[in-house]
């Protein structure tokens, strides 16, 4: 057998990127596969080029692919099978480093950043440059010069847990070109982005385009994102490319159909409901944040039976403060809460729970779910309290357990057994459970916290499906997104909300996007 | 990692047999014995003779037996002082200070009788059944300080309970010696002696605590497996923020752990000093029986805090605790070598922790023979 000699790219110099012509192949993988332990095929014969100048994007549900093959190119894993190729070099990362040096950068989804530190110093952080005496100055310079290219609004001095998610990705993307990258991986780029970032985040890529990087976004569930931003688009489905193509011959539709394997209803019909006796007002509501600034400024709403408020805002506005408070996780500072006209702005969070309230959090693995239980301890955690299934101090497991059955075969979980731990299970079947568990109180009022983010095409259209089921059944629903099209196609009401005010509550029939994307971004004040 | 060319790899498991979970621990314990094997052939002795005479001592002669049962009567209460604490998350590093304080409690009742210069006229029921209630009372209230300043204030529970067994130690010093009330007539630092009705009643040769040790077991399995209380602090221990979704009260659960591990210890107190024959007196040395309930704690963990398991390494120490002493006075061991053998096989079982969570896997390596530019991984 013959033995091909490892390519060192230690030991490579750092010309390999002189004299780019656009359009030619920068990054070539053929045959990636990658086998996990247990035997998931998760990459499995995997071929695709980036060439200078293009944006290719990656897409795919959860659990097809995208993340492995990701830690492939970033040199996070190491894959079974197959080649890479920079510049037509073989290579093999054996951590993020040798990737690194070799011109790829990566943007997480989950930021990586310092929360304490500045912008700057996350920057030079991990740079060869800043291992020995640091000319912070000159740093300070070039990182401006970058960001100011690609059109980046970042202050270098503010600290890191001073952004927004936005701003964070920003600091990201500049880190990774400060340090050299050529080839951009970006990990869901919009998906915490408001419309006037994403606007922004798309002239940036078109000028790294102009400079020949490449870009590699890889896309869950934006789809109109995949068609504003590539020029090509691979589709991963089990492990496996099931299509390429050029963007301009790609609709919405024919990327979901490929992505999930059958077509996907976009236009989810609702039904018409009659909208019944107020359920729950709120009556000029204020709440601190967890550091205890006012987060939440004197807001007020009703939401009756059989509707559903959408709460329209970008991270940290003040919507995650107010569905705590309403849970009563979080204490009011004024105002008051009524629930079916009591009063239940003081009242412990079990109470509201038995009354009828319901919550799920967008913290779905640290609040939602408890993941070293099962899923029957797991929805538990909504029944514990219940006479049906707490008989004088001793939980009816076994009544739990068909419960949970039930959940499973009516969310259509997939999952081995309900007694598996409930950190088995992929995010989209988490949140089913999580759904499933608090519809199955049959709540009159559900408060759902970013109910389908993160969640694949399939698993959010199951989401969504089932709050409009809950209004059908005459339930209150307040629907915290922010994602604007799953606002509009689900809502009664919008409510946009920016720096903790509620800024306008409208019909659902007369907004527009647009309006309100503005109203977010805090562009557009009362009428 | 490969050697000669089978491919070695570490996996997490995702689950553990409970059998399995017992196999490594009786494997930890045949490691580190043999392992202290070292230590005694060193010492000039035959390994085989010295643990002979330490398992032959303290299981199977019947005066050794009886120390052991209640070495491990002890530890048991001391190990569930510290499990229902641990399984809500939260550390009882007290168990010193609420056994010292439970001891003190029951020897108050039989002061406050006037038990401390003649026989009591009370029935033997009522004043055990007094005494018990005192120390679980005292046990409970001195746990419970630490459990309401966790969940009042979030202060740290270990920090508490380790400042507060300074404070229980010098109050037993101050009770028992130089004038101190419980003060025995004769001096010599102890208190005094319990009369024949305040002493605990034997059931075949053991003092019945130790049935109260099994009715525990089976109570706290129902609690944790059954109960909504037992969900209620397991669902605190694996996730404060979820529990708190769910509606549980976190100060609800600090305060309730720490009554009930406080309370065992309390009750741990009683047994040693109230209940063993031959003792029935606060004794000079009972800072040795403060340090001794820490093997509770370590049981505890070693358990995974498991209330059936913990009976079994519980037993274990004890046996070791009084079986080693023996052998260390017979063979003319050093001093000390028996809380060594102890503290080994102590880290034995904690090392051995690594198979719960890890499996390793051994492989022929195979190279696809499609993909010839695959190189040798010799990282």
């Amino acid at each position: 057998m013959p033995k091909v000699k490892d390519v060192e790219p230690i030991e490579l110099h750092g010309d390999i990127w002189k004299h780019i012509t656009p359009g030619e192949v920068i990054l070539e993988a053929r045959g990636i596969t990658k086998r996990y332990p247990g035997g998931v095929l998760a990459n499995d014969h995997i071929d695709f080029k980036i060439r200078a100048g293009e944006v290719h994007a990656i897409l795919g549900e959860n659990g097809a692919g995208k993340t492995t093959l990701m830690s492939i190119l970033f040199g996070l894993i190491q894959p079974d099978a197959g080649e890479i190729y920079v510049r037509g070099l073989q290579v093999r990362f054996r951590s993020p480093e040798d990737a690194i040096r070799m011109g790829i950068g990566m943007v997480h989804q989950h930021r990586k950043l310092v929360p304490a530190h500045t912008v700057l110093e996350n920057i030079l952080l991990g740079h060869p440059k800043s291992k020995g005496v640091i000319n912070i100055k000159d740093a300070e310079e070039e990182v401006v010069a970058i960001a100011e290219r690609y059109g980046f609004r970042v202050d270098p001095r503010a600290r890191v847990w001073q952004l927004t998610e936005g701003e964070k990705q920003v600091v990201e993307i500049v880190k990774a070109l400060y340090r050299g990258a050529k080839i951009l991986i970006l990990d869901e780029p919009t998906s915490a982005l408001t419309p006037v970032e994403t606007e922004r985040l798309l002239e940036s890529i078109e000028t790294m385009t102009q400079d020949a990087l490449g870009v590699v976004p890889f896309i869950t569930h934006k789809l109109p994102m995949v068609l504003a931003i590539s020029d090509e688009v691979t589709i991963l489905r089990r492990g496996r490319v099931v299509d390429r193509l050029k963007t301009a011959e790609a609709t919405e539709q024919i990327l979901a159909q490929k992505m999930v394997g059958r077509p996907v209803i976009f236009d989810l019909k609702k039904p018409d409901v009659t909208p019944g006796k107020p359920v729950i007002q709120v009556e000029d509501l204020s709440a601190r944040n967890n550091k205890g600034l006012i987060a939440l400024k004197n807001v007020s709403f009703t939401v009756r039976e059989g509707e559903i408020l959408g709460i329209a805002g970008v991270a940290g506005n003040g919507q995650h403060e107010l569905a705590e408070t309403l849970m009563g996780l979080r204490p009011a500072e004024s105002g008051r809460i009524l629930f079916n006209g009591q009063d239940v702005t003081h009242l412990p969070i079990l109470d509201r729970w038995k009354l009828g309230m319901g919550y799920t959090p967008a913290e779905r693995t640290d609040v939602g779910s408890i993941g070293d239980f099962t899923l029957v301890e797991n929805v538990a955690m909504n029944y514990y309290f219940d006479n049906r299934y707490n008989h004088a101090g001793f939980l009816d497991y076994r009544g739990l357990r068909q419960l949970t059955e039930r959940i499973i075969e009516e969310f259509d979980v997939a999952t081995p057994s309900p007694d598996v731990k409930i950190q088995t299970l992929s995010g989209g079947n988490l949140q089913k459970i999580i759904l499933g568990r608090v519809l199955s109180r049959e709540p009159k009022l559900i408060i759902a916290n970013l109910p389908a983010q993160g969640l694949d095409v399939g698993a959010t259209e199951f989401v969504q499906r089932k709050l409009l089921e809950a209004r059908s059944n005459q339930a209150a629903v307040i629907l915290i997104s922010e994602d604007l099209d799953e606002i509009l196609s689900l809502s009664d009401w919008i409510a946009p909300m920016y720096e903790g005010e509620i800024v306008d509550i409208l019909p659902a029939a007369e907004a527009k996007k647009d309006i309100i994307g503005a109203m977010i971004a805090g562009l557009h004040q009362e009428h | 990692m490969t050697v000669a060319g089978y491919q070695i790899r570490l996996l997490r498991r995702t689950s553990l047999p409970g059998w399995k979970a017992a196999l490594f621990s009786i494997l930890a314990i045949v490691f580190g014995l043999l392992l202290f094997s070292l230590i005694f052939i060193q010492a000039g002795q035959s390994p085989r003779e010295v643990y002979k005479q330490i398992f032959g001592y303290a299981f199977f002669n019947a005066y050794g037996l009886r120390l052991s049962i209640n070495r491990f009567i002890f530890l048991a209460f001391a190990s569930y002082a510290f499990i229902i604490p641990y399984r809500a998350g939260l550390w009882n590093i007290g168990m010193p200070g609420q056994l010292y304080l439970g001891a003190l409690a029951a020897f108050g009742v039989v002061y406050l009788l006037g038990g401390k210069t003649g026989d009591l006229s009370m029935p033997q029921p009522l004043v055990l059944t007094l005494m018990v209630l005192a120390a679980l009372v005292a046990g409970a209230f001195m746990g419970g300080i630490a459990g309401f300043l966790k969940g009042k204030w979030n202060v740290n529970e270990i920090v508490v309970t380790m400042m507060l067994n300074f404070i229980a130690f010098n109050l037993v010093s101050f009770m028992i010696k130089d004038g101190g009330p419980f003060m025995n007539v004769g001096g010599r630092g102890e208190s005094f002696e319990l009369p024949e009705a305040a002493r605990a009643p034997l059931l075949a040769d053991f003092p019945y605590t130790l049935v109260l040790v099994f009715l525990l077991m089976i109570g706290i399995y129902l609690l944790f497996a059954r109960m909504s209380l037992g969900y209620q602090i397991r669902a605190f221990g694996k996730s404060p923020a979820a529990a708190r979704y769910a509606g549980i009260r976190p100060f609800r659960i600090s305060v309730l752990v720490f009554l009930m591990g406080g309370a065992l210890a309390g009750l741990a107190g009683y047994h040693y000093f109230a209940a063993v024959p031959g003792v029935y007196k606060i004794a000079r040395t009972y800072a040795y029986f403060g340090d001794l309930s820490f093997y509770g704690m370590i049981s505890g963990l070693i358990s995974l805090g498991n209330p059936i398991a913990t009976l079994l390494v519980a037993l274990l120490f004890g046996g070791l605790s009084i079986g080693g002493r023996s052998a260390q006075g017979k063979l003319h061991l050093g001093f000390g070598i028996d809380y060594a053998l102890m503290g080994m096989l102590m880290i034995s079982l904690v090392a051995f922790q690594f198979f719960y969570h890890y499996q390793i896997l051994i492989t022929k390596k195979t190279v696809p023979q499609s993909h010839p530019t695959m190189t040798e991984d010799l990282s």
